[in-house]
């Protein structure tokens, strides 16, 4: 998993038939210095994330199985948006 | 998922059967940069990706990697690890 800002949304008329209805989001990969990383990844969302928010990705695709079922590409998908991170004083990541 | 542009497609004779009858798509993935300057570059490494929706040169398709790209053929075994999911038509990318 890893820490993502949304940076924008991508809409697609063509696509596999089990991501009808989907929300694709454009985010781009917090790296530990708070700087983001340069090729940005699209994600499914149903979390309700939107431009600026700070989301946790996971690249796992169980989740996306369950949802759209066995046949789907669907594999990086917003888990929760970030509220709050604890870290050490002074560290990016704080400024979510 | 990454974003890149079909650049061109890549024919196999002969290939694996499990490979008969699929589309090829050479697809260069796109930087965050390239993207907001919608300069029609790419800035990836390039790879090849399974394409079953009819991605035509030039269009911006996600693309999923990893062992979820070959879901699309569940519960077949097809030794695929890239996998066109859709055809972007807009993309809407926050200000820096």
């Amino acid at each position: 998993m890893f820490m993502a800002r949304v940076k924008g949304t991508v809409v697609a008329t063509v696509k596999h038939p089990t991501l009808e209805g989907c929300r694709f989001l454009l985010v781009q990969r917090l790296e530990a210095d708070g700087a983001l990383a340069e090729e940005p990844n699209l994600v499914v969302d149903w979390q309700g994330a939107t431009n600026g928010s700070t989301v946790i990705v996971s690249t796992d695709g169980d989740i996306a199985r369950a949802q759209f079922g066995n046949t789907t590409p669907a594999r990086m998908v917003v888990m929760g948006i970030v509220d709050i991170v604890a870290a050490p004083a002074g560290s990016e990541m704080v400024n979510v | 998922m990454r974003l890149g542009i079909v650049r061109g497609h890549v024919v196999l004779n002969p290939a694996v059967e499990s490979f008969n009858s699929k589309t090829l798509a050479l697809v260069e993935p796109i930087s965050m940069q390239n993207l907001r300057a919608k300069n029609g570059l790419g800035g990836g490494k390039s790879l090849v990706a399974i394409d079953e929706l009819g991605a035509a040169e030039g269009q911006i398709v996600a693309f999923t990697e990893g062992r979820e790209a070959a879901n699309p053929f569940w519960p077949g075994s097809v030794p695929v690890d890239a996998y066109c999911a859709l055809i972007a038509d807009s993309i809407e990318v926050q200000p820096e």
